[in-house]
């Protein structure tokens, strides 16, 4: 059984959707700067599924979250059916050494995301969305 | 959380206090009061007070490149007790080379810098 969440996809829908990954993260153990970066990618993701796969597509749609925990694992899963987007093909930025007046300001969420979790998958799956995040429950405080 | 701000002009230093969690949802209250903020007549420094702010997606980061391009060379950005999970965004980043970051801040110091 995995806890779920489902909810409108708009940006009010962030708070709860970091609370409930904050919920599972403790749930599983993870420390404070795993959980943190664990609630950081899936904002990520779902502000990008939000913003670009529903409202600039002009749809409109849910968000569906759900947490699978294992022996060694926490597993957050996000679906949407909005415009269908693979966010590992992203290249990863290549100003971060830049100087904010030059800089480009996309791509900044996936970077964080691909970095902040211990591993991100994108699978496309009977016509909708699924975002992968998954964080080992030890170690997790290894960086 | 939601976001809170709360800003306040000392001379040339603009402080702008930021608490609770910063998403793409709130970010463009930030852009609007940092804009704002920064419009003061002889402003030349703004303090982002992070101090109280638990949460930071890259839409925050984008509130700094927004500011920095929009303001120019004339102002500068400084954050101020950026918690370590914050600050680690910022620095992974590289926004750190661009944005003086400090633990506290001193208004007489900025002010007369």
């Amino acid at each position: 059984m995995a806890d779920t969440l489902q909810l409108p996809a708009t940006l009010d829908a962030l708070g709860p959707i970091r609370a409930f990954v904050d919920a599972a993260a403790s749930a599983a153990g993870l420390d404070h700067k795993a959980s943190y970066r664990l609630r950081l990618a899936v904002d990520e993701i779902a502000t990008n599924v939000i913003t670009h796969g529903y409202e600039e597509a002009g749809l409109r749609g849910d968000l569906e979250l759900q947490a699978w925990r294992n022996g060694e694992t926490l597993t957050i899963i996000l679906e949407d059916d909005a415009v269908p987007f693979d966010p590992t093909t992203l290249a990863e930025p290549d100003d971060l050494g830049t100087p904010l007046e030059e800089r480009a300001v996309g791509g900044l969420g996936v970077f964080l995301t691909v970095h902040g979790v211990d591993e991100f998958r994108y699978e496309r799956v009977a016509r909708r969305n699924r975002n992968i995040f998954v964080m080992h429950r030890q170690g997790a405080d290894d960086g | 959380m939601a976001l809170e701000i709360s800003s306040t002009v000392h001379g040339s230093v603009a402080v702008i206090e930021l608490s609770g969690e910063l998403d793409a949802g709130v970010a463009q209250r930030l852009r609007d009061e940092t804009v704002a903020m920064a419009g003061h007549d002889g402003v030349r420094t703004v303090v982002f007070d992070m101090s109280e702010l638990t949460f930071m997606a890259s839409a925050g980061l984008r509130v700094l490149v927004f500011a920095k391009q929009k303001l120019g060379q004339g102002v500068e950005l400084v954050i101020a007790g950026a918690q370590p999970a914050v600050a680690e965004t910022i620095e992974l980043t590289g926004f750190h080379h661009s944005v003086d970051m400090v633990e506290t801040y001193d208004l007489d110091a900025l002010g007369n810098a």
